[in-house]
């Protein structure tokens, strides 16, 4: 960290960096710093990126509203930069800028996006404190009657039918497979 | 945090403090925040409270190609392959994910599966036809820099690089799937503010 600020110094008084771009640079190192440790968000040494995970998730419907409402209503999503203009950032887990992921719902563009070979059929959401007779109960409450899956792993579908599930690190846990 | 950062820096310019003397204070404040931002970080969760990403299912016709291109680019370790599908951790096994000071919540993977979405499920459903989709993907990388990595992309043979808004690259994996890469610049807060 010191080696970066050092750096940063040298680069405001050189005049390359304002005096605005130094307090913000700053400001997310600090909270990246805060979020996991220098050392652990370190570059790799040899070539590639080093991927904390992941940013956000694209999700174009028909209309974002309804799948605002759902997921906020539902999983706890914070609403965020919705100005009424057919999309929203929806923000769950760590903060932004530290770690936090969001899902931005959005109305479909002009130019719709191009065919791929390559589709994500889910995306599995991790609930921790998982408790199994309070997250049936909740979904039942929701309307949810009949889940799929197993305990500990449940599939439910969102207002336009995309596949949703939500587990525990038990049963959904890439070192467990 | 950044108007203390900008009072040190104001400070600094007007001779009130030495060069040591703000780089000690910076580094000082910078990482003090970590102790405290890992203290502050457990809250209790409603039942359906979500934590973060779990996994991905990403699903294309040869998943041992797509698999090796996201190891690849992001570093990643293939786990638990089958016959249809491998998992890659985004992190080493007994790490936590990237913000996450709890201990149930697992590294985020991307599963990537090669099967027959026409299928019938488990339950023996068919799967619903969906009116959504997920049309690209954004990943955060450490030291994010987007000249920088506009030539690492290149050295490596990505495929149509281009700018995404003010923080973000964007790029196309072997099936054609939109990937966004970007520091934590880009966020909930400062996309589409």
């Amino acid at each position: 960290m010191e080696k970066f600020i050092d750096g940063l110094i040298r680069d405001f008084e050189s005049g390359r960096l304002g005096r605005r771009e130094f307090c913000q640079t700053l400001g997310i190192a600090t909270a990246v710093y805060a979020a996991g440790g220098a050392e652990a968000n370190a570059a790799p040494a040899g070539r590639g990126f080093k991927a904390l995970g992941v940013n956000h998730l694209s999700y174009e419907c028909p209309d974002y509203r309804k799948a605002r409402d759902f997921y906020s209503s539902m999983f706890g999503m914070q609403v965020l930069n919705d100005k009424g203009k057919g999309r929203a950032n929806l923000a769950f887990g760590p903060e932004p800028a530290k770690g936090g992921n969001f899902l931005v719902v959005h109305n479909p563009g002009a130019n719709p996006p191009k065919p791929t070979e390559a589709v994500i059929d889910h995306i599995c959401y991790t609930i921790p404190n998982w408790d199994e007779a309070k997250v049936r109960g909740a979904l039942k409450a929701k309307g949810f009657d009949a889940p799929t899956g197993r305990d500990g792993s449940l599939h439910v579908y969102d207002p336009f039918d995309y596949d949703v599930q939500i587990a525990n690190a038990v049963q959904e846990n890439a070192f467990r497979r | 945090m950044e108007a203390f950062f900008a009072t040190k820096l104001d400070e600094f310019a007007k001779g009130k403090i030495s060069r040591r003397a703000l780089l000690e204070t910076l580094t000082v404040a910078a990482t003090t925040t970590y102790a405290t931002g890992a203290a502050n970080a457990a809250a209790p969760d409603p039942a359906l409270k979500i934590a973060l990403i779990n996994h991905i299912s990403y699903n294309c016709p040869d998943f041992r190609k797509a698999a090796d291109w996201y190891s690849k680019v992001f570093n990643l370790d293939q786990v638990g392959a089958t016959k249809i599908d491998v998992a890659l951790p985004f992190g080493k096994k007994g790490e936590k994910p990237f913000g996450v000071t709890a201990n149930n919540v697992p590294l985020t993977s991307m599963i990537i599966r090669s099967r027959d979405l026409n299928a019938p499920q488990a339950g023996g459903a068919p799967r619903r036809k969906s009116q959504a989709v997920i049309e690209h993907i954004g990943y955060t990388v450490a030291d994010f820099d987007r000249e920088r990595a506009k030539v690492e992309l290149k050295s490596l043979g990505v495929e149509n690089v281009r700018d995404g808004g003010l923080y973000s690259l964007h790029m196309t994996d072997p099936f054609g799937y939109d990937v966004q890469i970007s520091g934590v610049a880009n966020n909930a807060l400062s996309d589409g503010a």
